[in-house]
C-alpha cells in the first residue's frame, strides 16, 4: 500500500509542475535556512565537549561587590591555586592561565623573524593534565616544569619554525622573555573555548613568586575528584577568602563555573581570555528564527493543500466508496507529505552546501564541515523532516479524510468556510512573521548606526595605537616617540597604558579622603598630549604634563565630567584636588575632560582617570593626517623599525577598534535581514500560489463579469482586495509585537535609538507593496484573459 | 437479500421539510436484476445511496440479510457495504491519477489482500472485460464507455454480492449503452443481485423488474 501512496504522489506532483514546485521549493528554502541555523547551533553546542573529563572541569569565577557593580569576572588572584590545592582535598588538579601581559598582543622573535602573537598564556604544568592535550612532538608529561619554557600549538610551529620537531630551539617574546620549546601540541580545536597558540610556563612570569589576593588576572581551572559536590569547594574557597583577606578587603566572593557551560553562559563575564565567546540567547533567538521560517513554509503547504482540496476531496469520496478507512486515507495524506518534504530536504541538503560559506560569512563564524556527516546532524535531518510533515501534513490529512463520502462525491467540496478560514489565518500568520522579521532587522540595522554615527566624546578616526610593550628601555621609547612626532603626517603623538576601547586599570574613586562612599574607576596611565591626540573636550584645567621627574611621587590626574560629578563638584572646583583612587597619597586633579565613551554603548559612562601613574606605558597614540594612508603606514613601520629592529610592528587603528565592539550586533543584523528577506520570499510564493488558484477557481465569475463589461482594473481590484485585507491585519498584530520584541533587544543599550514610526511605515508599505505585485501578476493574467475561453470550458 | 421498511428521508430548506424519499418499502431477493426508474428528483439516487449505506434516513427500517442496518453503528455498516456491495457511478468516478489496472486494484489494497493475489485477481478480471491493452492508460485517454467498463470492473473486483448502478449509461451512447447492460444481464446470470436507477425504458427492459419511483415513494404498478 506504501508503494503505491508513493506513486500516486509522485504522480501528483507531476501533474501539478507550479504548484509542486512552489511547495517544494519552499519547503526546501525553509529546510535549508534551518539546517544551516541548527549546524551552527550543533556546533555552539558542542563546545569543550571533547574534553575527556569535561564533567569535573571547572573554571574559578569572580564575583565582586555592588561597589565594583556586581561585575563578574572569569579571572581570579594567583593565590588561589595553591592555596586551594592545599586546604580543598575534593581539588584534583589546579592550573593558572595568565594571558600576555593582561591580554596584549605579544611581539615573537624566532629564528630572527618577527611575529605578532594575540594568543600567548602562560599555564601551570598541571594545565595538560586537566585537559589532556595530545601531543605532535614531546609529551604531556612535565611540561612547563621549569621557567622559561614554552609549548607551541601544531600550526604555530609550523608557522615559526616549519616543518620538523623545534624542540630545543627557542623564542623570545617582547624582545625579553626567551622561551626554549618544549613541546608541541594539536591546535585547539574550532569548538574549544581554549584558543592558545603559545602557553608558556607561568614560572616565567612575576605574578608565580609572589602570588597575591588581590590581584585577580588569572583563569583558573580546577579538576575536582569523582564526586566531588562543587558547591561544597565554593564553600571551602570562602574560607580560603576569609583566611587570607581581611573582611574590609574583601570585595568579592569566588564561585564554580562547569567547563560546558563556559561557552555559552559566558555573556555577562568579564575578562575571559576566550575570544571564541557564544551566547545561549543568541542561539535561542535562531532556534526560534529557525522555526519561524520553516513554520512559514510548512504553511505554504497546508495552504496549497486545502486550496486543492476540492479535488481531494472527491478522491477522499471514491476512495471511501472503494473501502477506504479513515486512518487509511490519513496515512495516505501523510505519505504524500512526507515523500514531498523529503524531495524538499534533498533539495534543502544541496542548497545547504552551496550556500555554506555565506552563511558562515553572515554568522561570522566557520562550521566544521565533518558535523554534515556526523550523527547529530542526521538526527537534525531525520527530525526536521518528521517535524515538517507533522505540522505541514496535519490538515490535509486531518481534515480531508473525515468527510463522508456521499457529501463529498455529490458536492465536490467540503464547507468552504473553514478551509478558507483557516488558509486566511495561515497567511496572515505568515505575514505578520515576515513583518516581525523586517522591522527586527531595519531596528538592528538602524541602532549599528546610530553607534556608528554617535559622538563618542573623542575622535576615534585616524587615530593609531602602536604597540610598544616590547621596547626595552624608556630612552627607546622617548626616541620613537620623538621621531614619530617629527614626521610630517603625524599631528600629534602621546603614550598610554591603554585607550578607549580596550579595558585598563581598575581602581576605586572615594568621595572624598576619609570616606567608604566610592564608585569603581578606570585609570589609564598616560601622558602630555592625550587630550590632543584623542581630541577630548577639556572642561577645565589643562592636559597632563608632556614630562616627569624620575621618582617624582606626585601624581597628575585627568578626570572625566563623570568622576567630578560622583564627587559633587564641579570641574574648576576640582582643579588642584587631593583624590583617594589608590593612586598613592598624592594624586591632585590637573584638569577636567567631558565624558566620552571609553567602553562599548552597551554599557553607560562611567568614572575615567588619566594619569601620569606606574602602569607600564604599552601603546603609542599617533593622530595622523588621513591622506595616503598606505604610504604613512610605510613610513611608520621603517621609523619603528629604525628603533627596534627586534620588535614586530603591531597597530591597530582606533576606528577599527570601535567597529569591532559591534561585530556581534553586526552580525545580527545581517543575519536578520537576510532571513527576514527569505521568510518573506517564501511566504510570498505561498502567496503566489494561493492567488493562482483562486485566479483558477473564480475564472467563470471572471468570465462573467468581464461580459458584462468589467474593466480590467476591477476585476484586478476585486481579486487583489482579499489579499490586501490579510496583510492589513497582519500588519495590526505584528506592529506591536515587533514593537515590544525590538524595545526588548535595544535594552542591552545603554545609548539607543527610537522606534520611530518610519520603521513600521518602511515594513508595512513595503509588505503592503511586496504582496499586492505578487498577488497581482495573477490577478491582471485572470483579468486580462478572453471571456469566452473560461466561460466555454465550464 | 435486503428489505426497506417505510424509510422517510427529509432535507430541511428554507424552514420546511423536502421530503426526498416518503414512506418508502421495497423488497429485493437474491438474483434478482431491479430497475429503478422515475424523473429526476424522484429519489432514485437517494434509494441507492441508502441502500449502499453511504447515506443516512430519518425514519424506517432497513434489512441487509436479515442484519438491522439502522440499527447498527457507523464502523459495522461500513464494513457490511465493504464486503457485499460494489458500486458504479454515473460520471464513472475513476481515480484520475491512477491507471486502468490500478483503479481497478484499489479496493483490494484497502481489503489488505495479497500481492500475488490482487495481481491474479486483476488480471482475471481484465481479461474478461478485454481491456487488458489499456491496463496501463490513465483515465482521461479512455472513452466515456471504457471508463464505465473500467468502473464496472473496479466495483466486481471484490466479488459483491449486490452490484448498485446509478444511472450507469447515463453518458454513454446508445451503442456502449447496450454494452454495459449486456454485461449486467450476464452477471446477473451468474448469480450477481443488480438494482440499477435508470431514465431509459429499454436499459429498464434488461431488468427482472421494474419499479417506479415519484416524489420520493414506490409508485403502484
Amino acid at each position: 500500500m506504501l508503494k503505491n501512496f508513493i506513486k500516486i504522489s509522485w504522480r501528483k506532483i507531476k501533474a501539478d509542475k507550479t504548484f509542486s514546485f512552489i511547495n517544494i521549493f519552499g519547503l526546501s528554502i525553509g529546510i535549508s535556512i534551518t539546517l544551516l541555523l541548527a549546524l551552527f547551533i550543533m556546533q555552539e553546542h558542542s563546545f569543550d565537549k571533547m574534553y575527556a573529563n569535561k564533567e569535573r572541569i571547572y573554571r574559578v569565577i569572580f564575583n565582586t561587590t555592588e561597589q565594583h557593580n556586581n561585575e563578574i569576572w572569569a579571572t581570579v588572584p594567583a593565590a588561589l591555586k595553591p592555596a586551594a590545592e592545599e586546604a580543598i582535598p575534593e581539588v584534583q588538579k589546579s592550573a593558572r592561565l595568565w594571558d600576555h601581559d593582561f591580554g596584549k598582543t605579544a611581539s615573537i622573535e624566532a629564528e630572527n623573524e618577527q611575529f605578532t602573537e594575540p594568543k600567548l598564556y602562560y599555564a601551570d604544568p598541571e594545565f595538560f593534565d586537566i585537559f589532556q592535550l595530545k601531543f605532535v612532538y614531546g609529551n604531556s608529561k612535565n611540561q612547563l616544569n621549569r621557567p622559561n619554557t614554552a609549548v607551541l600549538s601544531e600550526s604555530t610551529a609550523i608557522k615559526y619554525f616549519g616543518k620538523g620537531n623545534p624542540i630545543g630551539k627557542t623564542i623570545s617574546i617582547d624582545n625579553d622573555l626567551k622561551m626554549e620549546i618544549t613541546g608541541v601540541y594539536n591546535d585547539f580545536p574550532a569548538n574549544s573555548s581554549l584558543d592558545g597558540n603559545i602557553i608558556g610556563s607561568f614560572k616565567s612570569v612575576g605574578f608565580y613568586k609572589e602570588p597575591s589576593w588581590s590581584n585577580a588576572s588569572f583563569e583558573t581551572y580546577f579538576l575536582l575528584n569523582k564526586n566531588a559536590d562543587p558547591a561544597t569547594v565554593t564553600g571551602k574557597m570562602q574560607n580560603l577568602i576569609d583566611a587570607n583577606v581581611e573582611k574590609e578587603d574583601q570585595w568579592y566572593t569566588l564561585d564554580l563555573q562547569p567547563l560546558e557551560k563556559m561557552h555559552l553562559y559566558s555573556a555577562n563575564i568579564k575578562s575571559a581570555y576566550t575570544s571564541k565567546l557564544g551566547s545561549i540567547e543568541e542561539v535561542r533567538n535562531l532556534s526560534l528564527l529557525a522555526f519561524l521560517i520553516l513554520l512559514i513554509a510548512c504553511i505554504n503547504y497546508m495552504n496549497l493543500a486545502t486550496a486543492r482540496s476540492q479535488k481531494s476531496t472527491k478522491d477522499v469520496g471514491i476512495n471511501k466508496t472503494l473501502g477506504a478507512s479513515g486512518k487509511m486515507l490519513i496515512a495516505r495524506f501523510f505519505t504524500e507529505t512526507a515523500f514531498v518534504t523529503l524531495i524538499a530536504i534533498v533539495l534543502a541538503l544541496f542548497f545547504t552546501f552551496l550556500s555554506l560559506p555565506v552563511f558562515e560569512k553572515i554568522i561570522g563564524n566557520s562550521l566544521s564541515t565533518s558535523s554534515l556527516i556526523s550523527f547529530e546532524f542526521l538526527a537534525a535531518i531525520i527530525g526536521i523532516w518528521l517535524t515538517t510533515t507533522l505540522i505541514a501534513g496535519s490538515f490535509p490529512a486531518l481534515h480531508l479524510s473525515r468527510f463522508s463520502p456521499m457529501e463529498v462525491i455529490r458536492s465536490g467540496r467540503d464547507k468552504e468556510s473553514f478551509t478558507a478560514l483557516l488558509r486566511k489565518g495561515l497567511v496572515v500568520v505568515q505575514f505578520s512573521a515576515s513583518v516581525i522579521l523586517i522591522i527586527a532587522a531595519v531596528v538592528i540595522y538602524n541602532q549599528l548606526e546610530f553607534m556608528r554615527n554617535k559622538n563618542l566624546g573623542y575622535n576615534p578616526e585616524n587615530t593609531m595605537a602602536v604597540s610598544i610593550s616590547a621596547l626595552t628601555s624608556n630612552a627607546e621609547k622617548e626616541t620613537l616617540i620623538n621621531q614619530f612626532q617629527n614626521l610630517p603626517e603625524v599631528s600629534s603623538a602621546t603614550m598610554a597604558q591603554g585607550y578607549p576601547g580596550i579595558s585598563v586599570s581598575g581602581r576605586t574613586l572615594y568621595k572624598n579622603l576619609n570616606s567608604h562612599e566610592s564608585i569603581s574607576l578606570q585609570t589609564n596611565r598616560a601622558r602630555g598630549g592625550v587630550v590632543e591626540t584623542l581630541q577630548l573636550t577639556l572642561l577645565a584645567g589643562k592636559d597632563l604634563p608632556k614630562h616627569k621627574q624620575e621618582g617624582d611621587s606626585i601624581v597628575d590626574v585627568l578626570l572625566n565630567k563623570n568622576a567630578v560629578d560622583f564627587l559633587g563638584i564641579t570641574p574648576e572646583e576640582a582643579i588642584g584636588k587631593n583624590i583617594d583612587a589608590n593612586l598613592g597619597p598624592n594624586a591632585y586633579v590637573v584638569g577636567v575632560v567631558d565624558d566620552f565613551n571609553f567602553s562599548s554603548l552597551r554599557s553607560p559612562i562611567g568614572a575615567y582617570a588619566f594619569n601620569n601613574g606606574f602602569e607600564p606605558l604599552r601603546y603609542m597614540l599617533l593622530r595622523f593626517k588621513s591622506e595616503e594612508l598606505p604610504a604613512t603606514l610605510e613610513e611608520f613601520k621603517t621609523t619603528f623599525a629604525d628603533i627596534a629592529p627586534a620588535v614586530a610592528f603591531d597597530y591597530s587603528f582606533l576606528e577599527n577598534n570601535v567597529e569591532q565592539m559591534y561585530a556581534r550586533e553586526k552580525r545580527t543584523a545581517r543575519a536578520a535581514l537576510i532571513f527576514a528577506g527569505l521568510a518573506i520570499f517564501v511566504a510570498c510564493l505561498g502567496l503566489f500560489g494561493l492567488a493562482a488558484f483562486m485566479a483558477e477557481q473564480r475564472t467563470k465569475e471572471i468570465g462573467v463579469r468581464k461580459v458584462l463589461g468589467a474593466s480590467v482594473s476591477s476585476i484586478a481590484r476585486l481579486l487583489s482586495k482579499d489579499f490586501m485585507i490579510l496583510v492589513l491585519i497582519s500588519l495590526i498584530i505584528a506592529f506591536p509585537l515587533a514593537y515590544w520584541l525590538a524595545g526588548r533587544w535595544l535594552q542591552e543599550f545603554a545609548y539607543r535609538v527610537n522606534i520611530g514610526w518610519p520603521v513600521f511605515v518602511l515594513a508595512g508599505c513595503s509588505a503592503i507593496l511586496i504582496a499586492l505585485i505578487t498577488v497581482s501578476f495573477q490577478a491582471i493574467k485572470a483579468a486580462v484573459s478572453n471571456p469566452i475561453n473560461s466561460l466555454r470550458s465550464e | 437479500m435486503l428489505k426497506l421498511n417505510h424509510i422517510y428521508k427529509w432535507v430541511n430548506s428554507g424552514g420546511r421539510r423536502v421530503f426526498l424519499l416518503n414512506d418508502l418499502s421495497v423488497k429485493v431477493e437474491e438474483g434478482e436484476f431491479l430497475s429503478v426508474m422515475g424523473p429526476s428528483g424522484s429519489g432514485k439516487s437517494t434509494l441507492l445511496n441508502i441502500i449502499a449505506m453511504l447515506d443516512d434516513f430519518q425514519e424506517g427500517e432497513y434489512y441487509f440479510e436479515n442484519e438491522p442496518i439502522h440499527d447498527l453503528k457507523p464502523k459495522k455498516r461500513t464494513e457490511i457495504f465493504n464486503q457485499n456491495i460494489g458500486f458504479i457511478f454515473q460520471a464513472y468516478h475513476l481515480l484520475d491519477d491512477l491507471t486502468v489496472y490500478e483503479n481497478i486494484e484499489t479496493p483490494l489494497l484497502y481489503k489488505k489482500v495479497k500481492s500475488s493475489e490482487r495481481q491474479a485477481l486483476v488480471a482475471d478480471i481484465l481479461d474478461r472485460f478485454n481491456i487488458v491493452g489499456k491496463k496501463d492508460l490513465f483515465p482521461h485517454q479512455l472513452s466515456g464507455g471504457q471508463q464505465q467498463l473500467v468502473g464496472i470492473a473496479r466495483a466486481l473486483i471484490i466479488k459483491p454480492k449486490l452490484i448498485l448502478a446509478d444511472e450507469p449509461t447515463g453518458n454513454l451512447n446508445s451503442k456502449q449503452s447496450d454494452e454495459i447492460m449486456q454485461l449486467f444481464k450476464e452477471l446477473n446470470g451468474e448469480g450477481v443481485t443488480i438494482i440499477q436507477a435508470t431514465h431509459s425504458e429499454s436499459n429498464a427492459a434488461y431488468g427482472s423488474r421494474t419499479i417506479h419511483l415519484l416524489d420520493g415513494s414506490v409508485q403502484k404498478s
